[in-house]
């Protein structure tokens, strides 16, 4: 509320319902529709090769995982190193309906929405049953419970036959109005379903944080004992959190799930949910663009590291590993400096540079 | 200030970039391939040599005018073992319009089949698994796949053993990799081999395989079958040979003998072991240096011209990667022959017409490789070696599956 | 019968060595109250100097074994200095996701070595025959491993309850404030904590290396495999860290004896740590041994 520039000359709210708007100006929601057009326009105009698009519609699904674990982590305060875990339960819930009926069953190609719903709805679930253990403890040790499950989850998937045990199994392809969506196309499509996706649920986390609810979430992360003297009940609010960070996750495994055309179990695995807390942590938790600035800033440096290697490669001698590892090298780096020196992440930046650009040419 | 240095940074990592990519090579037509493979992370002490093998061995056909003018562009990328990161490579060659696709890992073998389907091309894996043929036309296994392996490994147990029927353990990666085979074997069996499965044992990363050894004991196995990972052999055999279960001799009565194929096995497995492995047997479809003869000495002097360690030019793996490399030029080289323009379709048709006369026998295998319309393996021959002090040595001629065309 | 001694045998044996790696956890937390992720990093590296000490420059095994616990000692003490310095003081998230980010860095580094992707082993120095008693069998390298777990454990809690230092790190872990007014060191305790940690981390890379051979991947799962050993144990207590050792490696072994196979299930050895720490979580989150009480939501 305090981050909208027109407060600070003086106007305030005379109702309500003006103070829960979510665009306070005409400005401002023109601009956001612009935005928007934008983002939708851009692919027709300039077609960009299947392996960028890729790697677009990738920042996109993990935007969705990483908005639920922003949600739990970074609203809520409840440390999740499972996320991953609740990504590959939505995943495989698209998978099992594969499995059952055949991946180029009609349920899996035209009401591939509802699919998607479901697996948000089971990775709610689950996310609830994990939450459980966060009614009784606080900070390392519900980081360890969520260790835990991640653990047992992989366990699971790879030794249960019915999940191919951890082998791909395969979803058809999707079909639009216009019949099946094609190699050619399929990139593309799915962008647009991902980006979809992607604005509803920022909203809907936009609008949860100035709900009853979320309001309850920050105080609960603030000081959970005097959250519990004014009424709220913090164990729900956290099994809550937990349930809707898996919801969201359900839903990037399964958009997961239909964009890869499979579902394998090296997609799932631990180091996927040091990635997703890495993205959190170094886009700014607690904030929603920072939800979107994780992704893109760890995404884009994994490819960038990749072609640095690849040059190193060509240069040195190949008898040092050195070209490849920089990869984890660098993640780590990342991750370590930006909690040293920046630990409010991207979102921070962001946020000076807006305030600068609005108090400019001033300094303050 | 950061800034800047921050923006000079990143132009001056732009402009190395585009240096790199617009450098063109002087003269002659570049066939570009790509491999993506785990030079890091799981199972990399197989990925390392092996990416090694396939530069050496294109670096070579460049230098050495192979293909004369024409030069061979691979471009080699670290994946890590991840299906996603493999699928982003795959696309990023087909966008620059690589000819055929050298792959690694069975997971992502198996998770782009479809896409190898659509796209119409070529592919050979470093993965041997059998379900790669499944409903695929396009994947080419360079060697006889796992199932064929253990399927063999299983009739030369049968036809060595002396007694009745033979009492047969499976020690196994806890993977899909580790259990197509098994069920194979298993059908094996119900179509008629001598044998009983007593157990199949998934590992994990055990410390201390006692108890489950003394249980196989129990039981009555004289024979265990590895399809795994090097390590958990080695400590097998480690725990084995401390707990004196191992049989001298092949199928000493109340003993253990270990047999196993591909990926058990190499240098690697005597360097974790050492001596521990004596006897342990093991199939493999490649020359190794181990015994010498024409095929290993060229590996070696291949490895010797790009200044390979001791370790990587010894490996089976070097060898595999070779001989991917070698099966990839030579149908380059029969289509240029021909006359043919180098595209996706034209070397998916020279790899089908590889077979009867047309066989190919590079250096590194012990047999030659024939693929046709129905026939997806390349070297349809295995050799069974064991380790006799230190090093393995050939256990008589080349063997074949017989079970593997009943059970087909 | 003898089976199930085999089993006993070979839980205790590998439960001291979970024992050994969950100490240097415990010594962490023990002093800085921070969980270590990048433990199993530490580990592998650990065993990795004792290597390069042993083969490549042909030092004596014993001398290579101390030589690589004096190393790790300062290399632990500097990545404290280095990275943890700044942050104490800030959430727990922070300093958890510093660690994560260290055993990224950590794994880099032994990548760019040839020690991150293959295999090697370490050349025989005891005999190999085994030992046997009354039908159970122990080799000698597993033996020696045990005794020196014994034999570092007894040495730190001797360490804790009776040195200056000792002393001064539980003061530290008690109370911050308290004890820089009696004039203790925070920051030297911090840096002396991570260096014990190093210390037994190299202590149980060789052994472990001795055991299964250098395998990267192996090492570093070790890591993540300790957490539910010292949540059981509870994660202050060095006592709690030896018992609830050996009593994962007797679950696994147990597990992996007599359920694997049987149902059709396999591999339950790996799960077992896991679903044990789910089922102390719920029901005494502070472990066996633990003291501090976790607070309730």
């Amino acid at each position: 509320m305090s981050t909208n520039q027109w407060l600070a000359t003086g106007n305030y709210f005379t109702s309500y319902k003006k103070e829960q708007a979510t665009f306070s100006t005409h400005l401002d929601r023109s601009i956001f529709t612009l935005f928007l057009v934008l983002l939708f326009a851009w692919p027709v105009f300039f077609p960009m090769s299947n392996k960028y698009m890729l790697v677009v519609d990738n920042i996109l699904i993990a935007i969705v995982a990483v908005m639920g674990l922003n949600l739990v982590t970074g609203f809520a305060g409840l440390i999740s190193i499972g996320h991953a875990a609740f990504v590959g339960i939505g995943a495989y819930t698209v998978a099992s309906f594969c499995r059952i009926l055949g991946d180029s069953h009609v349920i899996v190609t035209h009401f591939w929405p509802v699919l998607i719903l479901l697996s948000g709805l089971m990775g709610a679930f689950f996310g609830g049953v994990v939450g459980l253990p966060a009614l009784r403890l606080k900070h390392l040790y519900l980081a360890i419970a969520t260790l835990s499950f991640q653990m047992i989850f992989q366990w699971v998937i790879n030794f249960m036959s019915f999940f191919n045990q951890g082998q791909t199994i395969f979803v058809g392809r999707v079909a639009w109005f216009n019949g099946e969506v094609d190699r050619d196309d399929h990139y593309v499509f799915w962008y647009y379903i991902i980006l979809t996706c992607v604005v509803l649920l920022g909203f809907g986390i936009r609008n949860l944080l100035k709900t009853k609810y979320g309001r309850c979430l920050v105080a609960v992360r603030d000081n959970d004992r005097a959250a519990d003297a004014m009424g709220m009940h913090p164990g729900l609010t956290k099994v809550y959190a937990f349930a809707l960070a898996g919801f969201f996750a359900g839903v990037a495994g399964a958009l997961h799930a239909y964009l890869y055309r499979g579902v394998g179990f090296e997609s799932f695995t631990l180091h996927e949910s040091v990635s997703y807390l890495a993205m959190a942590i170094v886009g700014g938790l607690g904030t929603l663009n920072g939800c979107f600035w994780g992704p893109v800033a760890i995404k884009l440096l994994d490819l960038n590291v990749e072609q640095l290697a690849e040059l190193a490669g060509a240069y040195l001698p190949s008898s040092m590993n050195l070209a490849t590892a920089l990869r984890p090298f660098t993640f780590g780096l990342v991750i370590v400096l930006f909690l040293m020196f920046e630990p409010r992440g991207i979102a921070n930046w962001w946020r000076i540079l807006k305030s600068y650009t609005k108090l400019w040419p001033f300094r303050y | 200030m950061k800034d800047k240095r921050c923006l000079s940074l990143t132009v001056l990592m732009l402009v190395m970039v585009f240096a790199f990519t617009a450098s063109a090579t002087a003269g002659g037509k570049v066939y570009k391939l790509g491999l993506s493979l785990a030079i890091t992370g799981p199972t990399s002490d197989a990925g390392n040599p092996y990416s090694k093998g396939v530069e050496d061995y294109f670096k070579f056909v460049n230098e050495t005018k192979v293909l004369g003018d024409d030069t061979i562009d691979c471009i080699i990328r670290d994946d890590q073992y991840k299906t996603d990161v493999t699928k982003r490579n795959f696309e990023e060659y087909l966008d620059e319009g690589i000819v055929m696709y050298l792959n690694y890992s069975t997971g992502s073998t198996l998770g782009l089949k479809r896409d190898f389907e659509d796209e119409k091309i070529a592919v050979l894996p470093a993965s041997y698994h059998a379900g790669n043929v499944d409903d695929s036309n396009y994947i080419f296994l360079p060697v006889a796949s796992y199932s064929e392996q253990l399927v063999a490994l299983s009739e030369y147990v049968v036809q060595n053993h002396k007694g009745d029927k033979a009492k047969v353990a499976m020690f196994i990666h806890p993977s899909a990799f580790g259990r197509g085979p098994v069920e194979d074997a298993q059908k094996a069996v119900a179509a008629g081999l001598n044998m009983e499965i007593v157990e199949v044992v998934e590992h994990g990363k055990d410390l201390d395989n006692s108890a489950m050894l003394k249980r196989l004991l129990s039981k009555g196995v004289q024979y265990v079958l590895c399809h795994t990972v090097q390590s958990p052999v080695a400590t097998m055999l480690k725990d084995s040979a401390r707990l004196d279960m191992t049989a001298k001799t092949y199928g000493e009565e109340g003993k253990l003998t270990f047999l196993g194929v591909h990926y058990t096995g190499g240098n690697d497995l005597i360097a974790l072991t050492g001596d521990d492995a004596e006897g342990y047997f093991w199939t493999c479809s490649f020359n190794l240096t181990s015994e010498p003869g024409q095929g290993t000495d060229e590996q070696l002097a291949l490895a010797k011209r790009y200044a390979r360690d001791d370790k990587a030019a010894n490996s089976h793996n070097y060898a595999a990667g070779i001989m991917v490399a070698q099966v990839a030029t030579e149908a380059i080289k029969r289509a240029k022959d021909k006359g043919l323009e180098i595209n996706k379709e034209t070397l998916y048709n020279e790899l089908n017409l590889m077979n009867g006369a047309n066989e190919y026998a590079p250096y590194t295998t012990m047999g030659p490789v024939s693929y046709s319309a129905t026939d997806r393996a390349g070297v349809d021959m295995l050799q069974i070696y064991s380790v006799q002090g230190g090093i393995f040595k050939k256990i008589g001629e080349p063997i074949q599956s017989e079970y593997m065309k009943k059970i087909k | 019968m003898s089976y199930f001694f085999q089993i006993v045998v070979s839980g205790v044996v590998v439960g001291s060595i979970y024992a050994l790696a969950a100490l240097g956890l415990v010594l962490v937390y023990k002093s800085s109250r921070v969980a270590n992720f990048a433990h199993g990093q530490i580990i592998a590296a650990g065993a990795f100097i004792t290597y390069f000490l042993t083969v490549t420059l042909g030092i004596p095994i014993f001398f290579s074994f101390l030589g690589s616990m004096v190393i790790t000692f300062f290399l632990a003490m500097s990545v404290e200095r280095i990275f943890l310095r700044r942050l104490i003081g800030e959430p727990i998230i922070s300093v958890i996701m510093v660690t994560i980010g260290l055993a990224s860095i950590i794994d880099g580094l032994i990548y760019l070595t040839p020690f991150g992707t293959e295999n090697y082993s370490f050349p025989a120095f005891l005999p190999t025959d085994p030992l046997t008693m009354g039908g159970i069998s122990i080799s000698w390298t597993q033996l020696v491993g045990v005794i020196i777990t014994f034999v570092l454990i007894g040495g730190f809690s001797w360490f804790f309850k009776k040195s200056t230092v000792g002393i001064s790190m539980r003061a530290v872990s008690d109370d911050q404030f308290g004890s820089m007014s009696v004039g203790i060191s925070v920051p030297r305790v911090f840096g002396l904590a991570w260096a014990t940690a190093g210390l037994s981390a190299a202590a149980a890379g060789c052994i472990i290396g001795n055991i299964t051979g250098l395998n990267f991947d192996t090492l570093h799962a070790f890591g993540i495999v300790v957490f539910p050993v010292v949540i059981l144990g509870g994660l202050d207590s060095i006592l709690g860290a030896v018992v609830a050792g050996i009593i994962m490696g007797l679950t696994q072994q147990i597990a992996s004896g007599y359920l694997d196979g049987n149902w059709g299930l396999s591999g339950t050895g790996e799960v077992m740590p896991y679903i044990i720490l789910l089922i102390i979580l719920l029901f005494k989150p502070h472990g066996l041994f633990g003291i501090h009480e976790i607070e309730r939501v």
